[in-house]
């Protein structure tokens, strides 16, 4: 069985952000929801300073606490490990929010779906934004559209430095899992007992 | 939105334009995308954009005054302009200034020269090229420059952007970075902030700005004098360094006029194609017939005896240690001897080189920190070879190779337009008359229109026309800007929204955008060659015109239809074919012209309609075209050419009267200290402004989407300042400040971090304005005047001495 994932290889990232657009207009989502977005990671102090871009995204656990926590099945894992929220069934309590140790959930006001990004709606907003019910709780979806059909999420697609590696975790030979054997690929927070399907390599 | 043409698909679904994605077909950015591309169509949307023509109906202007907006037909915009523009034409074109910055369609640049107006009201490169484009141009006719991301291995970055952040072509360039560092190449990044650059080079060398040139120069010293690193066989073979220089800084010529070298083995002169030479002296004093003499080399050595890594720190604060480890570092990562054999061809192979941009060089001494970067990599002999430091063409017609006098190659330092003759007093308000290899310096003509007798103007400025461009924003000193739209009967602009310069206008003239309009483009490429096009994708939203025929439109109403036929010709390559040149008389459609454009650059098989089906003819070049493609030719080590250059010119000026700086022609760079060094008491701080990836050409600020990701940015967050700087004055994370320059101050918000230089107050270009409004806007820390400008290269100081303080909060006392 297909199990989706992502390497992402910090030591390519620039934290140019171009993924964060990308799912911002493929998706459509409306302002202050980044399901991608990119960290940036400050240590140490002049001049012996380092700088660590990190890009996050919804991490498509196998045991994701956001779906156990959620009183109205509207929070559900598909079979091949995407882990989505249906519209129709959520109820906008936000237990999942508080459930997500990484916080990669984001409530929609239904006052946001009203204004769009100028102030009025556009014609792009009144096409995109007809997925969202205001009152409910949206995340990345791995670009479900996307992958259904054959192709890599948007993320994937248009990072400059190909720092996002996409595909079939459960098959060992395939682009992610090469890398996660070979660079030593990381889950975020394991110790969560959450077996996010992003892992990152160094 | 940006000069440089990724190829890019659009996703149109019931006529809404919803997706950018890059395109994979085009060998340029592989399908890559940057953040401002995926968000483009935002600007489509913009429900601010200028939706017909429009007219003021307050005539009085100025920031805080609503122009009443009246929508008006074109027919009647048109005539207004005719009116403005006919009888300006007809007497003296010199009263009409143009500011363009629409780099795309950059044949349109050209609009005004037919016209007869000769000047330049914008940026064109006085923060970032002015002083980078002159100096590639001169040392082998390219435009710009990059290093081989295939074959370099060890990578110098100095105030540069090139595949982490900015400059030549973003998305594939940032690919290729990417690939070339997994692939073991080592990266150290030199300067003032902890850019991407720095951020994932392999070592951070942090600098204080406006130094570079003096750790160029340190880095050479310990090079040649102590680690004897450098290519000097590449020196006597390839370049002018061992040619012999006369008292006056120029060749010592044979009495047959030709450059001359020193032969050690009869111990005499020769002419430099002379065959009987047997062993070419690299260094050395002489005297040749009576006159003493020296090698460019060893003028070279002389200067930088001086430049020691010790005398340097003091200077750039990197420790004399890390100047001497660099220079060794890189010498022996560069393998000096080595060859490779590329597509069958033997090449020198030298896999480490400087790579530098605006950082290093936008300032007042501009030309000789370009020359001082250039000559660390024409010192390991790398310049046009595998691994080096390549030069990368303006566009499709690629080097402009032909043979120089002595042997060189000629010497291409104006590459954007013909070089302008020496006039006086000039009739430009640039005075580009007076800069004769330099690049248009735009905010001269700020300070000539408010003091016109200080330049000597016979004439007086009556009308301006703005073609995507921002002046108010993109020159320094934007009060001094404001002033000088103030002087103007009359404003017309041409563009998309309404921004901080159109607001001045007195009649805006709606341009489609870029997702509704067509043109063929080929813009500074590093590694790829090709005609890509840009075509509408959806028909236009509102009452627009395409540019490139409203500029036909006033060229016919004003009788210079045919002048500006001619310049098209020539501009779009057309004059290649008879058959495609345009009749003088006609009239073409923008569609007309660039179907010529592209059947001129290819094949009649290659028109519009091939285009407009397949996307682009973008390759990578091959190794012929990409090193060494003027093989034979010497290049530059000595720059001979600039210093000839300041002789004429002071000669030119003599008997005007008129005094004229003529100090910054120099063959070779030394340290001097400028304007912005030195201790200050009362402004001891350094400000820089930087570029992020969503913020190139931070025009698209006005993108909502992007202003919103720059307003969370650990980078873009408010003005970056040394957590120990920011404690001696007060300052926490997030207080408001204040920062004071001689020539201006702006306001904005403490954004602390380890990752910059203590001596820095850092401003991002996210946050000098969103496009519409100003907002810390650092140009106003920036003056406009002579006295910051490298009177050789048009570059202006771009880093601004200041005093920082903490504003007290609101209430407060």
């Amino acid at each position: 069985m297909t199990r989706w994932g992502m390497v992402i290889d910090l030591a390519r990232c620039i934290g140019c952000n171009a993924c964060t657009v990308a799912c911002k207009i493929e998706n459509g989502t409306p302002p202050d929801h980044y399901w991608a977005r990119v960290y940036t990671e400050e240590r140490g102090t002049f001049p012996d300073t380092k700088v660590t871009y990190v890009p996050a995204l919804c991490n498509h656990c196998e045991d994701p606490p956001c779906v156990t926590v959620c009183p109205t099945g509207a929070s559900y894992r598909r079979a091949d490990g995407i882990v989505l929220v249906d519209r129709n069934k959520c109820i906008g309590c936000r237990a999942c929010m508080m459930a997500c140790p990484y916080s990669n959930r984001f409530f929609l006001r239904k006052r946001a779906l009203k204004g769009g990004y100028y102030g009025e709606r556009t014609v792009y907003e009144d096409a995109k934004w007809k997925w969202f019910v205001g009152g409910t709780v949206t995340k990345c979806t791995f670009c479900v559209h996307r992958v259904d059909k054959g192709l890599e999420p948007a993320c994937v697609i248009t990072c400059p430095t190909e720092a996002r590696v996409f595909g079939d975790l459960a098959d060992p030979e395939s682009k992610p899992s090469v890398l996660i054997r070979k660079r030593n690929g990381k889950q975020p927070l394991p110790e969560m007992g959450t077996k996010p399907s992003v892992y990152y390599v160094e | 939105m940006c000069l440089h043409g990724c190829g890019i698909r659009v996703h149109v679904e019931d006529g809404v334009v919803t997706k950018i994605e890059g395109d994979p077909t085009n060998a340029d950015n592989l399908g890559k995308l940057c953040p401002k591309g995926n968000a483009g169509m935002l600007r489509l949307y913009d429900p601010k954009r200028v939706k017909a023509p429009m007219v003021r109906t307050n005539p009085r202007k100025g920031p805080k005054e609503d122009p009443g907006w009246r929508e008006i037909s074109w027919d009647e915009a048109m005539d207004l302009v005719t009116e403005k523009l006919k009888p300006i034409r007809d007497t003296d074109p010199r009263k009409l200034v143009v500011a363009s910055g629409d780099f795309q369609r950059i044949f349109n640049w050209a609009w005004p020269a037919a016209f007869g107006s000769p000047h330049f009201f914008s940026t064109v490169g006085q923060y970032c090229g002015a002083a980078y484009h002159p100096i590639n141009g001169i040392t082998d006719t390219s435009f710009a420059a990059v290093n081989d991301y295939e074959y370099c291995k060890y990578w110098l970055q100095v105030g540069a952007g090139d595949g982490f952040s900015s400059h030549l072509h973003l998305s594939g360039s940032a690919k290729r970075m990417a690939d070339a560092r997994m692939n073991g190449m080592r990266v150290v990044t030199v300067e003032p902030r902890m850019s991407p650059a720095a951020a994932k080079a392999d070592e951070w060398v942090p600098i204080r700005p406006g130094t570079d040139r003096a750790f160029a120069l340190g880095l050479m010293h310990s090079m040649v004098f102590e680690h004897k690193l450098y290519d000097a066989e590449f020196l006597r073979a390839r370049t002018n360094a061992p040619y012999l220089i006369g008292t006056d800084g120029t060749y010592a010529l044979s009495s047959d006029g030709k450059a001359m070298v020193w032969d050690v083995a009869v111990g005499r002169a020769r002419e430099w194609d002379d065959p009987d030479i047997s062993e070419i002296a690299l260094e050395g004093r002489y005297e040749v017939n009576g006159a003493a003499c020296a090698t460019g080399f060893q003028l070279f050595l002389d200067i930088l005896e001086g430049h020691t890594p010790e005398r340097m720190e003091t200077i750039c604060t990197v420790p004399a240690a890390t100047m001497r480890r660099l220079a060794c570092e890189l010498g022996e990562a560069a393998h000096i001897g080595e060859t490779i054999v590329i597509e069958g061809k033997e090449y020198p192979y030298r896999p480490a080189a400087v790579n530098y941009y605006r950082g290093a060089i936008a300032h007042k001494d501009g030309g000789q920190d370009s020359m001082a970067l250039k000559m660390i990599n024409t010192l390991l002999g790398n310049i046009d070879v595998p691994g080096g430091h390549l030069g990368v063409p303006l566009d499709l017609r690629g080097f402009f190779i032909e043979p120089g006098e002595h042997g060189m190659l000629k010497p291409q330092p104006h590459i954007l337009h013909p070089p302008v003759p020496f006039k006086f007093p000039a009739d430009s308000l640039q005075m580009m008359e007076w800069f004769p290899l330099g690049m248009d310096a735009g905010h001269v003509a700020v300070d000539a229109i408010l003091n016109p007798e200080r330049y000597r103007l016979d004439y007086t400025p009556e009308v301006l026309l703005t073609y995507h461009s921002n002046p108010v924003w993109n020159m320094p000193a934007p009060d001094k800007v404001r002033r000088a739209l103030g002087k103007f009967d009359y404003i017309i602009s041409i563009d998309v929204v309404v921004n901080p310069t159109t607001e001045w206008a007195d009649l805006i003239l709606p341009d489609h955008t870029y997702l509704e309009s067509t043109v063929a483009v080929s813009l500074e490429p590093p590694v790829v060659k090709g005609l890509a096009l840009r075509q509408a994708v959806i028909p236009p939203l509102y009452d627009t015109r395409d540019a490139t025929e409203i500029l036909i439109d006033i060229a016919e109403r004003c009788g210079f239809l045919d002048v500006w036929n001619g310049y098209l010709s020539f501009l779009l390559g057309l004059t290649v074919r008879e058959d495609l040149v345009l009749a003088g008389d006609r009239k073409y459609s923008n569609e007309e012209l660039i179907d010529r454009m592209c059947r001129a650059a290819y094949d009649d098989d290659h028109d519009l309609e091939w285009f407009k089906a397949n996307g682009n003819m973008v390759t990578k070049r091959n190794a012929a075209e990409t090193y060494l493609p003027y093989d034979g030719l010497r290049i530059p080590f000595y720059y001979e050419t600039i210093k000839e250059a300041g002789i004429r010119l002071e000669t030119q000026f003599q008997g005007t009267g008129y005094e004229w700086d003529t100090s910054a022609y120099v063959a070779l760079p030394a340290w001097s200290d400028g304007p912005i060094h030195g201790d200050d008491a009362e402004y001891p701080l350094y400000a820089i402004t930087f570029k992020t990836a969503e913020t190139n050409f931070a025009e698209t600020m006005s993108i909502p989407v992007i202003s919103e990701l720059t307003r969370g940015a650990a980078q873009t967050r408010g003005v970056l300042l040394n957590p120990s700087t920011a404690r001696n004055y007060g300052i926490a994370e997030g207080d408001s400040i204040q920062i004071v320059s001689r020539f201006g101050h702006v306001e904005g918000k403490a954004a602390l971090t380890e990752g910059v230089h203590p001596d820095v107050v850092a401003v991002g270009n996210a946050i000098t304005g969103n496009g519409r409004k100003l907002g810390t806007h650092f140009n106003a820390l920036l003056p406009s005047e002579l006295e910051y400008t490298d009177i050789f290269s048009g570059a202006l100081e771009s880093v601004a001495r200041v005093q920082v303080r903490k504003l007290a909060k609101e209430g407060a006392a």
